[in-house]
């Protein structure tokens, strides 16, 4: 299927990717991967904001296809095979009363840990079989960088429960934007930590820390820019639609990875099939799966 | 009917109230085959009292016991400690396991614990026959396995997936905790194309 361009403009309010100062070489010690994953966080909570940089981004679509990416990495590390496509299917595909399965039940997991605002009463049940004071340690105010907090919060949960590393993750990147200033959850960390990170120590564990979010702002930002971007068409192209709940869809792909036009619940089956491929057509959205049927749409 | 369950226990000392919570979460694991969730076992203690802290002391006043408190999955089961197994199965005699499945049903079950989600089209493929919907029935009817998302084709097919129950009854913590296949297949155990067929 061919996927229309979407050409960057000027005036656009996407983030800027990280200067060449900020990115790493392959000459850094300790101390300079420290120094760039600094500057990473500032540009990526700059993108999280809902002013400057950030103000192009629909954030909630952004936290929710990192956290799909998020997911995917950790079913990687788990030993299974399946890829983002399956993770998609295995939530959307499920009917009431129908298990997820091993993968879909960790993007679940991520996709709770970004939809709602970081709250002792949020994150409490995600990190269930972790202890609830680490969960509680994580909204608090503390010493150390973010980065540090993180990576304590890590090798802590690591250490009481070795083979619960989606919650781990989940709480090293809660521990994370909070430190940050932020109010909501972003996958950082856990786009870049590899199986081998995980079995450091702390200090050690801190390092790939710093390491990881250089790595997650080079993958997060392009993201950001380019939904930025694709966030900016669909807007641009929603007066056009003559459906009446065509506003509402709007704003729905705005704040999901995918969704079904059946998500849709606002108007009838036929209608959101029309309204949907209709914006494909326009450029706005993209069918996602290749699939003449159980289609699932998105930026 | 019977009387509503008294949760909170306000007329008993508060060292007596906890040991009897204790007492009775013991008992809601014991009477169960399945692990129990903590929510479940929240109802029968005082509002708002923390589980976790009740099973701990409970996991701790057996450590002399043959039996402990095992978390699986999302819940927690009474279980015998291995070291007893040998004398279990003297006793019982048991050359099966003691899920009354045969052989084929744990070869099914276990190709959806490595592959699920699979429709039984799949299971069709990796046993070259059709898998009975009897035998699907057998193991879901232990809880073993659950239905799954549906496949993206005509008809929606059911997939299969392996449950809480099935960790606790293999003993398992989480999948991973399942013999790695290329292990397996390097020890001598399985053939290399993986043909388990029955």
């Amino acid at each position: 299927m061919q996927i229309p361009q979407v050409a960057p403009r000027a005036d656009d309010p996407a983030p800027l990717p990280l200067p060449g100062w900020a990115r790493p070489a392959s000459a850094d010690g300790a101390e300079e991967a420290a120094f760039r994953a600094g500057a990473a966080l500032l540009a990526l909570i700059q993108a999280a904001g809902a002013a400057g940089a950030g103000q192009g981004v629909p954030h909630p679509l952004w936290r929710d296809r990192l956290a799909l990416a998020a997911a995917a990495r950790g079913v990687a590390m788990s030993g299974r095979a399946e890829g983002e496509a399956a993770l998609r299917d295995a939530v959307h595909l499920l009917r009431p009363g129908d298990h997820p399965g091993p993968a879909g039940a960790v993007f679940r997991l991520w996709s709770r840990a970004v939809a709602r605002p970081l709250g002792p009463d949020a994150l409490a049940p995600l990190l269930d079989p972790l202890p609830a004071a680490l969960g509680a340690d994580a909204l608090r105010p503390g010493p150390g960088t973010p980065v540090a907090r993180a990576a304590r919060a890590l090798a802590a949960a690591l250490a009481h429960a070795p083979g619960a590393e989606t919650q781990a993750l989940i709480l090293a990147d809660a521990t994370l934007s909070r430190a940050a200033g932020q109010d909501r959850l972003l996958p950082c960390l856990s786009l870049a930590l590899t199986p081998r990170d995980l079995r450091l120590d702390e200090a050690a564990l801190r390092a790939s820390c710093h390491r990881a979010l250089i790595a997650a702002a080079a993958q997060a930002l392009p993201m950001a820019a380019d939904l930025a971007r694709r966030a900016a068409r669909l807007r641009a192209v929603a007066p056009r639609l003559r459906a009446k709940a065509a506003a509402r869809a709007v704003e729905l792909f705005l704040s999901r990875d995918a969704l079904p036009p059946a998500a849709l619940t606002f108007m009838s089956d036929r209608a959101a099939r029309r309204l949907c491929d209709r914006l494909v057509d326009l450029g706005a959205l993209r069918e996602l799966t290749g699939r003449d049927a159980f289609r699932l749409y998105g930026l | 009917m019977a009387a509503p369950l008294d949760r909170e226990l306000e007329d008993l000392p508060p060292a007596l109230r906890w040991r009897e919570w204790m007492r009775r979460v013991e008992a809601v694991l014991f009477a169960s085959a399945a692990p129990v969730a903590r929510e479940d076992l929240a109802r029968v203690v005082g509002q708002g009292v923390a589980v976790d802290l009740l099973v701990a002391d409970l996991a701790a006043e057996l450590e002399d016991r043959s039996y402990e408190v095992a978390r699986v999955g999302a819940g927690f089961l009474l279980r015998t400690r291995p070291a007893y197994a040998p004398a279990i199965r003297a006793a019982a005699e048991t050359g099966a396991p003691a899920t009354g499945l045969s052989g084929q049903d744990i070869a099914v079950l276990a190709a959806i614990a490595y592959h699920q989600p699979i429709s039984r089209d799949g299971l069709k493929d990796i046993f070259g026959k059709e898998i009975g919907r009897d035998l699907i029935g057998r193991l879901s009817e232990r809880g073993l396995i659950a239905t799954g998302p549906r496949e993206p084709r005509r008809g929606a097919p059911y997939t299969f997936v392996t449950t809480d129950a099935f960790l606790a009854a293999f003993g398992l913590e989480t999948l991973r905790d399942l013999p790695d296949p290329e292990a397996l297949e390097d020890a001598g155990l399985t053939p290399p194309d993986g043909g388990s067929a029955a």
